[in-house]
């Protein structure tokens, strides 16, 4: 492995992070509001989260180009603010949370309706509003199923390369990600390469649910 | 004895008449080209052609692997040498058949100034889409080029790689970069690009095409007379039209 | 108290829950089969589930009508369910407080002498005791209303009497009303004065336990 093999595998755990992170807050909120509430237009906000899951990766990248590429509507926003998205990091970043976001809202939502709508209707006659019930009812309950949610997003993030290479190109040093890594070296016809890399994609993914394990086992997470 | 004949012709008939039908494995940049080639080709012999493009290192690389090809059109030379030294062409069918020119290109409604290739290592030109140029023909080529002018350290930063040739040229088309490096040919059949400079064939790299039939392929005479068909005057010309060079027949 | 239900209407799998009645007794009892509506007419006068027509209002307040539907949150109606619901991941302590906005819990504790519990975690406990931890639970909101569904469900029958005695402390000590859920007659009769009989989401009868049921009240 040489510091270049290494910059990939940091580049690529620093931007799965923070797109896990900048899809929790809106895709913990999306899990709760599909699992709690009705309203009209719930059916086809679920189409659009769930999209991503089924249509074919590059084809959600392509969707994502349309938008934020230079002629696309977010896109001349971007151009006019000065800031560069397709084919850089962000786009990276970009790609990850739109293909990690329906998995955690999933998980999330499956989460969330495994909690006994007793225990929020008994704290409602306690008096307690409906961010207090959340926060300390609903959220403590679900927390095993949300955190597997988040390694799940995390795990999806990591692995993105259709929609990845679309939107943010396989730019050696800026935006090539372990999954794309792989893939180039398969190119060049370097095995071995590609083997060490799918080897610490392999034990990266170990590490996640190993230590989401022993985090949830720490907790005494009870029922 | 006279019924005896019209029942062995007749008999024979659907086997005379069986027609061919012969994978190409041919770089991307002759998609168009040899799409256009292929009903006039099967109007005379009754063959079809089938066809596989893209990078001519993925192209190689497949055909190594095994996968079944009557004939490969690389984009460059070295390709070819990779499986000749393979052994997995018929080396007697090897011939060059055509060259083409680089050329730069920027998005049609693109507001930069591109009058040579050093405007490409100007801070105003952000990104600038090439064929990966450690393995494609058209990236290379490209490479070589900006190599010989001293751009290429100034510009490396900067070059958003793609798949194959034609990868680059969607890019300059989607406008989401500022320029790109494809061959004529490419900027010839596209509608969202225009060309900013044409590298003069004196000075930029030698491009060739070299053609061979496959070793493996169970249709050798089939695939060399393709080949032959694609040195044709008539092939020649159409060659020509899409801005082709054509090699002299040998 | 006085409970008044006018016209409530409230549409459930099979029929429609559909009752009138003006509730005053410190104790009043709910008496049905099961799946005749019981749990969800309380559920509708603690407010968790709205009515589709008709007027819910508790000591003059207004708590359902045409135009308003007060959240469950501000009515001060108590709810122990038939299976208590305790917070699993809480202990019995900040069960019990979980309501109690900083007020002081300990009348509530001693009510149930369950002072020995307090650091336990609830999930521990044994039905006896679960129910004793709700009952505490739901006193510190100091409702105005306590709704019990079948609180003796579950339990062995060398416990009922003790826990009856614990909820008759809490009708004369506590003065807390409360809406008494059963379907077993015997029940009642510890506890409610009055009772309203419900078939199929309607009221059949109502009036004095022992006329209603046939058992005398304590």
């Amino acid at each position: 492995m040489t510091a270049g093999d290494w910059q990939v595998v940091g580049f690529t755990l620093r931007v799965a992070a923070l797109s896990t992170i900048l899809i929790a807050p809106l895709g913990i909120a999306m899990a709760w509001l599909l699992a709690r509430r009705n309203w009209p237009g719930k059916s086809l906000v679920e189409t659009i989260v769930t999209l991503p899951l089924v249509l074919p990766p590059v084809a959600t990248g392509l969707l994502l180009l349309k938008l934020v590429g230079r002629r696309g509507p977010l896109g001349q926003l971007l151009e006019r603010a000065g800031i560069d998205l397709v084919f850089t990091w962000r786009a990276v970043v970009l790609a990850m949370m739109a293909m990690s976001f329906p998995l955690l809202v999933r998980g999330c939502r499956v989460a969330f309706e495994e909690v006994n709508l007793r225990f929020e209707q008994v704290a409602r006659t306690l008096g307690a509003s409906d961010w207090r019930i959340f926060l300390t009812i609903t959220m403590p309950l679900a927390t095993r199923g949300i955190v597997g949610g988040l390694v799940l997003a995390f795990a999806r993030a990591i692995g993105e390369f259709g929609a990845t290479i679309v939107v943010a190109g396989d730019i050696p040093g800026q935006t090539t990600t372990l999954a794309l890594a792989i893939y180039d070296r398969t190119q060049l016809g370097n095995d071995a390469a590609a083997y060490r890399f799918l080897g610490i994609a392999a034990a990266v993914a170990f590490a996640a649910l190993w230590t989401s394990e022993a985090f949830l086992r720490r907790r005494g997470n009870a029922r | 004895m006279k019924r005896l004949h019209i029942l062995a012709i007749a008999l024979l008939f659907p086997v005379l008449a069986a027609a061919a039908t012969l994978r190409v494995s041919a770089a991307a940049s002759l998609t168009d080209v040899l799409q256009a080639l292929a009903p006039v080709y099967q109007k005379q012999t009754g063959d079809a052609l089938v066809f596989n493009f893209g990078a001519s290192s993925i192209l190689a690389r497949q055909i190594q692997e095994g996968a079944p090809v009557d004939l490969f059109i690389s984009a460059d030379e070295q390709k070819m040498n990779q499986l000749q030294r393979a052994h997995l062409i018929v080396t007697t069918s090897r011939r060059s058949i055509l060259s083409n020119t680089l050329v730069i290109v920027v998005p049609n409604d693109s507001r930069l100034t591109i009058t040579s290739p050093a405007d490409l290592a100007v801070r105003s030109v952000k990104r600038i889409a090439l064929a990966e140029p450690q393995t494609v023909p058209a990236g290379i080529y490209a490479k070589q080029y900006l190599r010989k002018l001293g751009l290429w350290s100034r510009v490396v930063g900067k070059v958003i790689p793609t798949d194959n040739v034609r990868g680059a040229l969607a890019a300059v088309e989607s406008g989401n970069v500022d320029a790109g490096i494809v061959y004529k040919t490419d900027a010839l059949i596209s509608r969202g690009v225009r060309v900013a400079y044409e590298v003069a064939l004196s000075d930029g790299p030698a491009i060739s095409y070299p053609a061979a039939v496959i070793g493996d392929s169970r249709q050798q005479a089939a695939a060399q007379r393709v080949l032959d068909f694609l040195q044709s005057p008539e092939a020649r010309e159409t060659f020509r039209k899409y801005g082709f060079l054509v090699k002299p027949r040998g | 108290m006085k409970l008044e239900l006018d016209d409530v209407r409230v549409p459930l799998a099979h029929f429609d829950l559909h009752v009138t009645a003006q509730l005053s007794s410190a104790a009043t009892g709910i008496f049905g089969a099961s799946g005749a509506g019981k749990t969800s007419l309380l559920e509708t006068v603690a407010g968790l589930r709205p009515p589709h027509g008709g007027r819910v209002v508790l000591d003059g307040n207004v708590f359902d009508d045409r135009r308003v539907h007060v959240p469950a949150r501000h009515r001060r109606i108590a709810y122990v369910p038939q299976d208590n619901a305790l917070f699993p991941h809480l202990s019995v302590i900040h069960n019990i407080r979980y309501g109690a906005n900083g007020s002081p819990i300990d009348e509530c504790v001693r009510v149930v002498e369950i002072e020995h519990l307090l650091a336990r975690r609830v999930t521990t406990l044994s039905g006896g005791e679960q129910k004793r931890v709700a009952l505490a639970r739901a006193l510190v909101t100091s409702p105005r209303l306590l709704l019990l569904d079948e609180p003796l469900a579950g339990l062995d029958r060398p416990l009922h009497a003790r826990i009856l005695s614990y909820l008759q402390r809490i009708r004369d000590e506590f003065r807390v009303a409360m809406l008494y859920v059963t379907h077993d007659p015997e029940e009642l009769a510890g506890i409610a004065d009055e009772t309203v009989v419900l078939e199929q989401g309607k009221i059949v009868r109502m009036g004095r336990t022992a006329d209603v049921v046939g058992i005398r009240p304590a």
